[in-house]
């Protein structure tokens, strides 16, 4: 009893295999270049309901992208004794406590060794708060990239259309990709030289 | 003709489906039969043998007749899901979450890598070994990163198994995985047609129709798969329980594995795990089809190339340079 059952269901199941080749004949007519060409109608990101809102805070950049605009994350809230202004007042005081209330623990290590950068260039004079801008514009930390973009301009239109920098999280929904500083240490921009997080065992030849 | 063909094979599919019922039971009462001590049943093929509990064994019985995924309805793979899930808490102790997300309509997965950006820490490697739930025993692993000679595009002329203080001067990193080809050398090679490409671009396996012939691997030119000697081995707080049935469920032992850009991650809208781990932004993922996606800004303003393109499989995966 038990053969027959197994010879019966054994044909729709070579059929079904046939059912696979042809569903696989008429796939790849089409190289990927002439669908990418043929794509201009941008896709709606809302359809994957998955990709939620980020629970982390973020800003609307003051940048165009595509015609639209993009988010980045906020930075003010990761800067641990921002505000600046509450220490740096008009009030004269004696540093006392060194190396602490004086950011003597920031080593500066950006721009060449021979005219490396200093506070000012990138820190606003009088308005402690903010950063400095295109002529001595004031601006915000959190669009830290109006700065930086001022001698990186490549980065940043690299940047702002996707080819620096990445996504937070999510390739769909709207756009929100990590600041400037997210990934570099803006006192030490370049990633430190470290050991792989793992590593590979040899090809099996 | 082919419309003939598709309804001739319509037919034979709703025959399947009609005589599935009365052997589906059948094969139930037999495998009660069988755990109540016919052990005589369990022949080699049929994945019993080692089963603790008979519920594991009737589960792993009716696993073993259940249809190639892209004959299933949605119904019949909710099934197998469940049993999927019933079997990883008895072997496992575990409550996973499986899925069987289908593709999204005008969405084609593609990838770049800035071989500018590489620095060779392989936080993307760690990332995806544990996202996909791969062999900790054999240190199995889909992406491998190169450390390459300036000049050299070829990664078998670079180094892949550096384990030294990086980035090294003058030389540059290069990730290789697998680049879900349009017109994959492998889904042709496979006499099981148990891996095929999804619509939204990504080559997957059925790891229940894989028969572990490894003609696959013989037949991608990119090195893109892996085949497992052994049943996964992975400690028990590292299993990640958010799994696709076409993706990083584990494996059966004795099949063929490969990226699948994280089925289980994109099609929720998420970057791949090695995107996402990645420090230095040197990989980019998203939408071909999207005009508006950082790939097609890559596409479109950067000297971008394919590997082995002279081959003609198609692959959706750039190398980039700032």
């Amino acid at each position: 009893m038990k053969k027959i059952i197994f010879g019966s269901s054994l044909l729709p199941f070579v059929s079904g295999i046939l059912l696979l080749l042809c569903l696989d004949a008429g796939a790849s007519d089409e190289s990927v270049l002439d669908r990418i060409n043929k794509a201009n109608e941008p896709f709606d990101g809302s359809k994957i309901e998955s990709a939620y809102a980020l629970p982390m805070k973020t800003v609307r950049a003051k940048e165009p992208y595509q015609g639209g605009t993009f988010r980045l994350l906020a930075r003010k809230d990761s800067i641990a004794r921002f505000r600046c202004s509450v220490c740096h007042t008009d009030k004269k005081t004696q540093a006392r406590d060194g190396s602490l209330s004086t950011h003597g623990d920031i080593k500066l290590n950006h721009g060449r060794e021979e005219d490396g950068l200093s506070c000012a260039d990138c820190h606003h004079e009088k308005e402690k708060d903010f950063l400095v801008g295109k002529k001595g514009a004031k601006v915000d930390f959190d669009h830290s990239y109006q700065l930086c973009g001022k001698c990186h301009f490549r980065q940043k239109s690299d940047w702002v259309g996707g080819a620096h920098g990445k996504r937070v999280k999510y390739w769909a929904g709207e756009r929100v990709i990590n600041n400037c500083a997210t990934c570099h240490n803006p006192h030490s921009p370049r990633f430190a030289k470290r050991m792989p997080a793992t590593f590979s065992l040899p090809l099996d030849k | 003709m082919v419309s003939r063909k598709d309804k001739e094979g319509q037919v034979k599919k709703k025959n399947l489906l009609d005589s599935q019922t009365s052997r589906r039971s059948f094969l139930k009462g037999a495998s009660i039969a069988a755990a109540a001590g016919s052990a005589a049943l369990v022949t080699g093929c049929v994945p019993g043998a080692e089963a603790g509990s008979s519920e594991e064994f009737s589960l792993k019985w009716e696993e073993y007749f259940k249809k190639h995924y892209r004959l299933m309805t949605q119904e019949e793979k909710d099934e197998t899901i469940a049993r999927l899930v019933k079997l990883a808490k008895l072997q496992y102790d575990l409550d996973i979450q499986m899925s069987s997300r289908p593709p999204q309509e005008q969405v084609l997965y593609g990838y770049a890598f800035n071989i500018t950006r590489c620095e060779g820490f392989m936080d993307c490697v760690k990332a995806c070994v544990k996202e996909n739930n791969q062999d900790r025993k054999s240190k199995t692993q889909y992406i491998r990163t190169f450390e390459m000679e300036p000049g050299q595009l070829d990664p078998s002329t670079g180094d892949g198994k550096y384990f030294h203080e990086v980035p090294v001067d003058n030389k540059f990193y290069m990730g290789v995985q697998c680049f879900q080809c349009e017109n994959a050398p492998c889904i042709k090679a496979c006499p099981t047609k148990a891996t095929w490409r999804e619509p939204d671009g990504i080559v997957v396996v059925d790891y229940d129709w894989c028969i572990g012939c490894r003609y696959c691997m013989a037949a991608c030119p990119y090195w893109g798969r892996r085949f497992n000697w052994g049943k996964p081995e992975i400690p028990q707080e590292e299993i990640n329980t958010k799994q696709h049935y076409l993706g990083n469920r584990i494996r059966p032992k004795g099949k063929v594995e490969k990226c699948t850009f994280c089925v289980q991650r994109t099609r929720e809208g998420k970057l791949p795990a090695c995107a996402e781990a990645c420090p230095t932004g040197a990989r980019v993922f998203g939408n071909l089809l999207d005009p508006d996606s950082e790939i097609r800004y890559v596409l479109k303003h950067k000297k971008v190339f394919r590997m082995k393109e002279e081959l003609g499989t198609d692959p959706k995966f750039w190398y980039f340079i700032d």
